[in-house]
């Protein structure tokens, strides 16, 4: 069984891949297609977050990161003229630097703690945004962001990024690459550190851990990545405001975390992707969205602690029970 | 090997550690004892780094380790256990030992994140040296079990071990006896003395009086944060200070 399991997990994974690829194939509204773009860029943010939360520590400023991504890019694209490519890069890592600076005050800060004063940091970057007229045109946002720069191999692909399905094998590709780079960091020595560090920090520099300089570096990883999301949501959108960035996103993003399930890298994708869809699915009801979601999340804490992504374990356990009752 | 002096540390007005000179030579089996807040782990504290000194100097090898932060004095080769069961919880026995193992040897982070061979050949041996270390302590047969499920005992031991895999040139036992039945200590004492005959030195704080003075060539003992005696465990048993520090001033055993 053991033979099979490697290429059978290969080739369920590369079929899965090419189907998300063939996608536009067959779905041509153009409102699925965001939507998907939607979860893409949650699925982004809900597994970098979770990249923070794997060395301990718990932030609720990942709304402000991304807006720090959201206008580094746009800036640098209309200010400075420079290409998207590289306003989408530089702004991963403005994000991480930042991440970077504040990391060393604030990685004293434990639970609660960091996680309120990431909160303040998240507000601070948005009244900054709001306040910080000459830079950022203030509350009224920024309109007319330029797409990204088109990518023309003559011959084999042209995307010049006026459609729908260029944005989603963009957002497709770069949710991709995020995932493949988080799950080799997490299965790597430092995300075993992490992860040691996690669950008793005293014991883990007592051997010899700079507990300080890896939690700085797993938020500034996964900053890095909520700046990245913030560049291409504002190249998507071609519309930003600050507010869009504020505290109910950072909850938001928690909840796709918490609902699919921290302890499983598969988690944040699974309630990320639920999460997206299920009010859209719900349409008409757009009032009452914070209710259900709140509500969710209160079922998932109550019942399923460790996320949605357990439930057939939890099911095969509630079942099993019953049988032995009966 | 490790020379403290002049130590201080105070705590508000209260000085848990006064004015402590201390050497730890090459090879030692030593015994820290003292009554309750004697300063013992307060100490501990201060070598590892996990407390700054108010005052005094601290050298490991040469090194200066004043005010280090815990995990370079670790990598300098003291490591520490702690008087309170402290391991990994949610990972199972075997896998606490890799955590502590991964530290030493530099595997890549590149190498290691791309399937690089090599990487795999330094994961085997990380492997072969933390089943290694299950035999030496005598956990294999729980090397599977989850850390949190173990019994107390075990977790004393699995502490001991974390210890061990970060390979101390020095390892500080706080109170490694504590909690423990007759047979289980008995078993730790035997580990403790494998240990420093397969090389490390060692400096344990225990309030099991008999098991220290059996385990320890050398004994210190600690009263009110002075040292008030140091020597081989028969000095110890006869000295005056020392029965005053246990039994009180009068002296009379009751």
């Amino acid at each position: 069984m053991n033979r099979w399991a490697k290429p059978l997990r290969v080739s369920g994974y590369s079929t899965g891949v090419i189907m998300l690829f063939l996608i536009p194939l067959f779905i041509k509204g153009p409102y699925t297609l965001h939507i998907l773009i939607l979860i893409g860029i949650n699925i982004i943010l809900a597994s970098s977050l979770r990249l923070i939360h794997t060395s301990g520590q718990f932030s609720l400023g990942h709304g402000g990161m991304m807006l720090i991504g959201a206008y580094t890019s746009t800036l640098l694209a209309m200010k400075l003229g420079l290409s998207s490519w590289a306003a989408l890069v530089l702004a991963g890592f403005a994000a991480a630097g930042l991440a970077f600076l504040v990391g060393f005050p604030f990685m004293r800060l434990k639970g609660i703690y960091f996680a309120m004063i990431t909160l303040f940091l998240a507000a601070i970057i948005i009244l900054n945004a709001e306040q910080w007229r000459g830079l950022t045109n203030g509350s009224s946002g920024i309109t007319n962001i330029p797409r990204p720069d088109p990518i023309v191999i003559p011959g084999l692909l042209n995307m010049n990024f006026a459609s729908k399905p260029d944005f989603y094998y963009f957002i497709l590709v770069l949710t991709l690459a995020t995932l493949v780079i988080l799950y080799a960091i997490e299965h790597s020595r430092i995300g075993l550190t992490w992860l040691s560090i996690r669950q008793n920090d005293s014991l883990a520099e007592s051997i010899g851990v700079n507990t300080t300089a890896l939690k700085i570096l797993g938020f500034s990883i996964g900053c890095f990545f909520a700046g990245i999301a913030g560049a291409f949501y504002s190249q998507y959108m071609s519309v930003i405001n600050p507010s869009t960035f504020g505290f109910g996103l950072a909850i938001y993003v928690v909840a796709y975390m918490m609902v699919g399930g921290v302890r499983r890298f598969s988690g944040p994708i699974l309630g990320a992707f639920l999460l997206t869809l299920l009010p859209e699915l719900a349409a008409g009801l757009e009032r009452y969205q914070p209710f259900v979601f709140v509500g969710i999340l209160m079922l998932i804490i109550f019942f399923l602690p460790s996320g949605l992504i357990d439930l057939p374990k939890y099911l095969k356990r509630l079942f099993t029970r019953r049988s032995i009752h009966a | 090997m490790l020379e403290v002096r002049g130590l201080i540390k105070q705590f508000g007005g209260v000085s848990a550690v006064n004015n402590l000179d201390l050497s730890v030579h090459e090879g030692d089996l030593a015994g820290l004892i003292g009554p309750n807040g004697a300063g013992k782990t307060t100490f501990f504290n201060l070598v590892t780094g996990f407390l700054r000194p108010t005052k005094g100097k601290m050298t490991f090898e040469g090194w200066d380790i004043t005010g280090n932060k815990p995990h370079s004095v670790a990598k300098r080769g003291i490591i520490r256990t702690f008087q309170a069961t402290s391991l990994f919880p949610d990972f199972t026995v075997l896998q606490n030992i890799i955590a502590a193992c991964y530290l030493k040897p530099k595997v890549g982070f590149w190498e290691e994140a791309l399937h690089i061979p090599s990487s795999k050949k330094k994961k085997e041996h990380i492997l072969n040296r933390a089943l290694e270390i299950t035999q030496f302590l005598g956990l294999d047969e729980v090397k599977d079990i989850s850390a949190q499920s173990l019994p107390h005992g075990l977790k004393r031991i699995l502490g001991i071990a974390i210890a061990l895999a970060a390979e101390p040139k020095l390892l500080l036992l706080d109170e490694p006896l504590s909690g423990m039945n007759a047979e289980e200590v008995a078993e730790v004492v035997a580990l403790i003395k494998k240990m420093w005959q397969r090389g490390t030195t060692i400096l344990l704080i225990e309030h099991n009086m008999r098991a220290a003075m059996s385990l320890c060539q050398r004994i210190v003992v600690l009263n009110f944060g002075r040292k008030i005696a140091e020597g081989t465990p028969e000095e110890i048993s006869r000295n005056k200070d020392v029965i005053q520090a246990y039994l009180g001033a009068s002296g009379h055993v009751t």
